[in-house]
């Protein structure tokens, strides 16, 4: 009688994947206004239509009572692989690191697999979107990987999931071989700093003519050339030089970083430090600059063997201090969903708490461009909220319920059910 | 159509002929054995120096030595006011003599034959125990005229292949043929840490890791003691026991007098003084780049030591922003002080060339161990009578005594410093004129490998599924 | 910073770290693990052990007091799979069976990871040989004591162990040369048995066959002699001696293991051939299994959340943990990484998500745990008084995620100090700076001809090549 009563509910009241929601009896943590303990948050259409510490239900909304939780905007890890890595140890699962030294044309959201199963292994920690990136940051030798799109976690299509398709293009930043000693007495050939270094300003020149290139074709474009032909290559760096499409660079070295940032201003271009493993004297540079800085992971060990112990838990901090603005990214596939827990590290050890909530909401959606969008509960946004039984950045706390575009997802896994299903085993 | 091949029949002769004339080592005339070095600073090592004395030479060996020497009338003269003598020195770990495989010099691409992969301590891999310096030695090695220039007159060379490298041999640098080099052997084993890996040397065989290393010489060290109680059981009692196999390897071991063993770092030197005894045979260590961090271990253990020449330096080009460990810092800082220090705490050892081939490296290598503190007695002593006292032929090289092998290095100036030059060198009683510019260098390439260890800390691409982030 | 800190005396006069002595904890929250939580309490440590624990311990007048007021205490951190503080390769991969080589020869206490580890906590780790091939090396149970020598790291008492390794990376050299995926075994030169899960079995099954064997020659040998025969001796193999203490119960098992169908068979081998497993490790598909697994014994020492890098661990789920607890396995998280091995504390947070345990139950994943699997229970694991003083002191309770520590002591020593490292770092740059500046002076001046110019750097020596057979 009672599952007859609730089917018939079912069907009269708004389904649960309808994209209004009323949000009742939570606390509110916008992240960037002051908190609202006891309110709600009304979705309409998939956006955030008001915030306030009573909201009567309106426009279809299905209304949610959140039971006194925490309701904060679902987090955004802005560096994975995930959708185009799936077992990484099976190269046929793989897609990262095309051919080549140049590829801004390709499109890592054409390639993301939407039954991928790490979609629902990672929003179950609380992440409702991220950036794909077509490289891994690995070898290959490429130097433009492809653009990455931020991507939701939930979709039937890839084309539904991209938030902001070609949010970034993506660069491995050359850099110098360095750790000579035990690299190169493997390595047999005794290679000399002179041959690295001439090898590394020579990639550096490549990537200048390649870049002259693309202007020289802009311009033959737009002055509609008679022998003009298309270029898919040079057509897709169009919104690079034109400064609209940030270039995300991989460079983990102060050396790299400064090179970067000298090679951004050479080139004219806008661009973003990804996963920096030291920050050395740029932190001023690239404050002056307004260069932006989407950290790898917190908990790793240090680069060199005196580096203090807690070099890498620090170094969010050493970036904050100097002003630059920070979110924090895997740069991985198996443990994208633990990146709260890296930025609460680095408030262990330094970073402010509400900081280091910015560094994965917030900051994160602006410095990929989509902070008109994402990263907070305000009005206009899109309705992406998580609900929990405690601060998101702790491992004990539960992600009780999420809403991505105001549709409630579910944040069952291959994961959970193996648990439901072993469990039960006699 | 025949032709009378006048030509073939004369070509073998005429060859031969040839080959006594422009062959390298020559026949040499036989020039008189008798030379006296006259008021000279005779340094003998064994005893109090002579500021002003006379070392006479005969038939090879040192017929007399002293302050006031009777000249015989058919001796050779050298005057030697302004000279120095000393007594040749010996390396303590050498290949010298030991010249390079005829392919790799060559660069033809002769077939080298190789071994089957090993499976285990039974297929004795990468195992020459059996194999002596002194089947291998050549006076034709070019190292030998290096090595002569810097004062060295003599060697302990060991072959340099393998984990169990061979059986050494103590050599003087002179002769026609490598058997006359030969003073005495065998002096010891030499054992290496040879680490290929999985596709590495030895065909990607076992064993390919420091601990597959340790557990082999084990291994082989117990293999030893089973073979010959086995042999002593199997001859008393033949009877009834299934006969021992015969082992080639175990067989070069049991002759070994002592056994050489590498250690460089502070934690492998802790490593060897706690395995060396495992092996229940006289043990010694070569290497120590950072035994500065244990002369007092070191004086404790008794065991003889070799102290490396190839001082850790920095790379020539270096990549300014890739700044080296604190430690490795401290170690380029104070290896050099090593010898100093060992000699201070009474510690016995000697020197090695550890692939330093060159005059005037040489030369450096040993002014930098005196710039940091070893008294350059105790640096000629670490040449000569202690390397004597290693291997136990004291009683005929290593110092300026009557009746030992006439071996010394004469000296315009005082060892090892700058202007100092090597002006004769005495091997066998044989004089050789080393060449001003050979003295001078500059390095002809790299000089050769070290030997012993692989590299510490390597962790190669594991299979753990550890992240090592 | 290590450097410093390397000679036991160098340590009390330069970082001024009290020696073993008698040293009051006072008003902290004390995490026994295994008698609840005392709030606001005391821990008095005397001669390397705990000796009181409670509200207002009385302490002697030469205590040295340390004010706990808002932090925590918990147990030293033990970690079952480590392959830290290890000299050249971890693996002996080039024979199926290696069992004859020992982590033990190889112990490298001047790894830096040691203290970076201690810094987050870990005071005891079962040190491990990789998991290249089906039988591995001799493995061993060290405590974190930074600045002693490779012996004195050794845990006294523990028993000592075997590594084996079953499912892809024990077979992987066995694959046919085009090679499967990222880890091509293409680069043996020939194919190393064996390339399947069943004849990693088989493996097992073979060298224990033999270590019998061998056991019963060495038992015909001593009753021929004491007969007044003559016999010669069997030659004694390195590679079954462990072997037969593993069947006689004085060695423990330690297996790497992913899939249930493997640690299903792996058990039943072991009862065949009449030995136990001490723990699986890793056993990421253990929660399929878990009945078996409790009632083989066996512990499970697995991973928080790891998954999907290989395809043996693609049904791997982060409640593993909880679902193995729950069917009666004593559990234990691990690292089998220098870097996760500096923070368990947070993977044991994990098992809270993921799973629902407790605090106590969390937090006895990397304390008493572990302590059991290794038999060290009755040593270390907990806060008790008897036990060894192994202690680490957070700022904030060790479950969040935003805590870190700031004190460990390891039999009473005080090992890690955060403010003293802090204090230290000024320093130690300015004698780094020094020395760096002295060297680049010396390079300047009489470094004259050629110098040992291409030794690349004590670290590196020659990576021989033996296929030239000559001098390298």
């Amino acid at each position: 009688m009672k599952a007859l009563l609730l089917l018939l509910a079912a069907a009269v009241l708004p389904a649960a994947d309808s994209n209004s929601v009323l949000i009742r009896n939570v606390s509110v943590h916008p992240v960037t206004g002051p908190d609202i303990q006891n309110g709600s948050v009304l979705v309409l259409d998939g956006k955030v239509a008001e915030i306030g510490p009573k909201i009567a239900p309106r426009g279809g909304a299905r209304v949610v009572d959140g039971h006194g939780l925490q309701l904060y905007p679902g987090m955004i890890n802005a560096g994975t692989n995930i959708g185009l890595d799936e077992i990484q140890a099976l190269h046929d699962s793989v897609d990262l690191d095309e051919i080549g030294m140049f590829n801004p044309e390709l499109r890592a959201e054409v390639a993301f697999n939407p039954s991928s199963q790490h979609v629902e292994v990672v929003r179950a920690g609380g992440i409702t979107s991220l950036i794909s990136l077509p490289g891994s940051g690995g070898g290959g030798g490429s130097v433009i990987t492809g653009q990455a799109a931020l991507m939701h976690l939930d979709g039937w299509t890839w084309e539904e999931m991209a938030v902001k398709p070609s949010a970034v293009m993506e660069m491995l930043f050359p850099q110098i071989q360095s750790g000579g000693g035990r690299r190169q007495a493997a390595a047999g050939a005794q290679r000399s700093y002179r041959d690295d270094e001439n090898q590394y300003k020579e990639r550096l020149r490549q990537v200048s003519l390649f870049f002259e290139d693309a202007r020289r074709y802009e311009k033959a474009k737009t002055a509609g050339a008679p022998d003009f032909q298309r270029d898919i290559k040079l057509e897709a760096m169009l919104p690079v030089i034109d400064g609209k499409q940030a270039l995300f660079v991989r460079a983990s070295t102060e050396r790299a970083i400064k090179d970067a940032v000298a090679f951004a201003d050479k080139e004219k271009v806008k661009i973003v430090i990804a996963d920096p493993r030291e920050i050395g004297a740029t932190g001023p540079l690239l404050k002056a600059h307004q260069i932006a800085v989407v950290l790898g992971k917190t908990l790793a060990l240090p680069e060199h063997e005196d580096d203090p112990y807690d070099a890498p838990y620090t170094l969010p901090n050493e970036f904050f201090k100097a002003g630059v603005k920070i979110c924090f990214g895997t740069f991985d596939v198996e443990f994208a969903r633990n990146v709260p827990f890296e930025a609460a590290q680095a408030a262990a050890f330094g970073l402010p708490h509400d900081e280091a909530l910015k560094a994965l909401t917030i900051n994160s959606a602006e410095i990929l461009g989509a902070g008109d969008q994402l990263g907070s509960i305000e009005k206009g946004k899109l309705g992406d909220l998580i609900l929990t039984d405690g601060d998101p950045m702790e491992a004990k706390t539960n992600i009780k319920q999420m809403f991505i575009a105001g549709k409630e997802v579910s944040l069952e896994s291959r994961h959970t059910r193996e648990y439901e299903k072993w469990m039960k085993r006699p | 159509m025949k032709q009378a091949s006048y030509a073939s029949i004369l070509t073998p002769p005429i060859l031969a002929l040839a080959a006594l004339f422009f062959s390298p080592v020559q026949m040499s005339a036989e020039v008189p054995s008798a030379v006296a070095i006259k008021d000279a600073h005779v340094v003998t090592v064994s005893g109090q120096d002579l500021p002003k004395g006379t070392v006479l030479l005969r038939d090879g060996l040192i017929q007399e030595v002293g302050a006031s020497v009777q000249i015989p009338p058919d001796a050779w003269v050298i005057e030697g006011a302004g000279l120095t003598v000393y007594p040749g020195f010996i390396d303590g770990l050498s290949n010298w003599g030991i010249p390079a495989p005829a392919s790799a010099r060559a660069g033809a691409a002769a077939p080298v034959p190789v071994e089957p992969r090993a499976h285990g301590p039974e297929d004795r891999p990468q195992t020459y125990a059996y194999e002596r310096a002194a089947d291998l030695v050549n006076p034709s090695d070019g190292r030998l005229e290096q090595a002569r220039a810097a004062g060295f007159t003599s060697a302990a060379t060991f072959p340099n292949r393998g984990i169990f490298e061979g059986q050494g041999a103590l050599i003087d640098f002179a002769g026609q043929r490598g058997r006359e080099m030969v003073v005495f052997e065998p002096v010891g084993q030499a054992v290496a840490f040879r680490s290929g890996g999985f596709g590495g040397g030895g065909r990607g065989g076992f064993p390919g890791s420091l601990m597959g290393n340790i557990s082999y010489v084990r291994q082989l060290y117990l293999d030893l003691g089973q073979y010959q109680q086995a042999k002593q059981i199997y001859n008393a009692h033949p009877n009834g026991n299934r006969h021992p196999e015969y082992d080639h390897a175990l067989e070069g071991l049991a002759e070994s007098p002592r056994v050489l063993l590498p250690a460089d770092r502070e934690q492998q030197i802790d490593r060897i003084l706690n395995f060396g005894p495992e092996l229940k045979m006289p043990f010694l260590i070569y290497g120590l780049h950072e035994a500065y961090l244990r002369v007092d271990e070191l004086r404790k253990a008794n065991v003889p030591l070799l102290v490396s020449l190839k001082w850790p330096e920095a790379p020539r080009e270096v990549n300014p922003t890739d700044i080296p460990s604190f430690r490795d810092l401290t170690m380029r800082d104070k290896a050099p002080a090593v010898p100093g220090m060992l000699a201070k705490a009474g510690v016995k050892f000697a020197f090695y060339s550890d692939g330093v081939d060159n005059a005037a490296e040489l030369k450096r290598a040993l002014k930098k161990a005196v710039d940091n503190g070893l008294s350059r007695a105790d640096a000629v002593r670490a040449l000569t009578l202690s390397v004597a006292e290693i291997y136990g032929v004291a009683d005929r090289v290593g110092s300026i005594d009557k009746g030992k092998i006439a071996n010394l290095v004469v000296t315009k100036g005082e060892a090892f410093d700058d202007k100092t030059t090597v002006e004769y060198v005495f091997v066998d009683g044989k004089k050789f004129v080393p060449s001003p510019e050979m003295q001078q260098g500059p390095a002809n390439g790299a000089g050769g490998a070290r030997r012993g260890n692989p590299p510490s800390g390597e962790r190669a691409e594991d299979e753990t599924d550890g992240r090592l982030n | 910073m290590r450097y410093l800190v390397l000679s036991l005396s160098l340590l009390a006069a330069t970082v001024g770290i009290d020696q073993a002595q008698t040293v009051l904890i006072r008003n902290t929250t004390v995490l026994t693990v295994t008698k609840g939580t005392v709030p606001n309490g005391d821990v008095l440590i005397e001669n390397g052990k705990v000796a009181a624990v409670g509200k207002n311990v009385s302490a002697p007048a030469n205590a040295t007091v340390v004010d706990g007021s808002g932090k925590f205490l918990m147990p030293g951190i033990i970690d079952c799979h480590s392959h830290t503080a290890v000299e050249g390769s971890v693996n002996e991969g080039t024979v199926s069976d290696s069992s004859m080589v020992d982590i033990k020869d190889v112990l490298d206490p001047t790894d830096i990871n040691i203290y970076r580890a201690l810094a987050g906590g870990l005071t005891v780790s079962n040190v491990l040989h990789g998991s290249a091939n089906a039988i591995g090396g001799q493995t061993t149970v060290i405590k974190l004591r930074w600045g002693k020598t490779a012996p004195e790291l050794l845990f006294e008492g523990a028993k000592p162990g075997i590594k084996f390794a079953l499912g892809e990376n024990p077979k992987r050299q066995g694959y046919p040369p085009q090679g499967q995926g990222l880890f091509n075994a293409g680069a043996a030169a020939e194919r190393r048995y064996p390339g399947t899960r069943m004849g990693v079995e088989e493996v097992i099954r073979q060298s224990f066959t033999e270590a019998k064997i061998y056991q019963a020659e060495w038992k015909t040998y001593k009753e021929r002699a004491a007969r007044g025969e003559h016999p010669i001796p069997p030659r004694k193999d390195l590679r079954l001696e462990p072997l037969v203490e593993v069947l006689e119960g004085q060695r423990y098992v330690h297996a790497h293991s992913y899939r249930s169908d493997e640690i299903l068979m792996l058990l039943r081998t072991a009862d065949e051939m009449g030995f136990k497993i001490r723990t699986l490790q890793h056993v990421l598909e253990g929660y399929k299994v878990a009945k078996e697994i409790a009632a083989h014994g066996a512990g499970a020492s697995t991973f928080s959340d790891w998954w999907s890098y290989k395809i043996e661990a693609y049904d791997a789920t982060p409640y593993n943990a909880a679902i193995m607890a729950r069917k009666g396995v004593v559990v234990s998280l691990n690292s089998d990484s220098d870097e996760l091995q500096r923070h368990l504390n947070l993977e044991a947070a994990k098992t809270m998500r993921y799973g629902g345990l407790n605090e106590t139950e969390a937090l006895a994943m990397v304390t008493i745990n572990p302590a059991k699997q290794l038999g060290i229970d009755d040593k270390v694991g907990s806060i008790e008084v008897g036990k060894s003083a192994d202690l680490v002191l957070f700022d904030k309770h060790p479950l969040s995620d935003f805590s870190k520590p700031l004190k460990v002591w390891i039999d009473g020593h005080q090992y890690f100090d955060r403010d003293k490292d802090l204090e230290m770092r000024p320093g130690f740059e300015q004698q780094k700076k020094a020395l760096q500046e002295k060297q680049a002076a010396e390079g300047r001046s009489g470094r004259g001809h050629g110098g040992a110019a291409v030794n690349p750097g004590p670290t590196a020596g020659p990576m021989v090549d033996l296929t030239g057979g000559g001098r390298s």
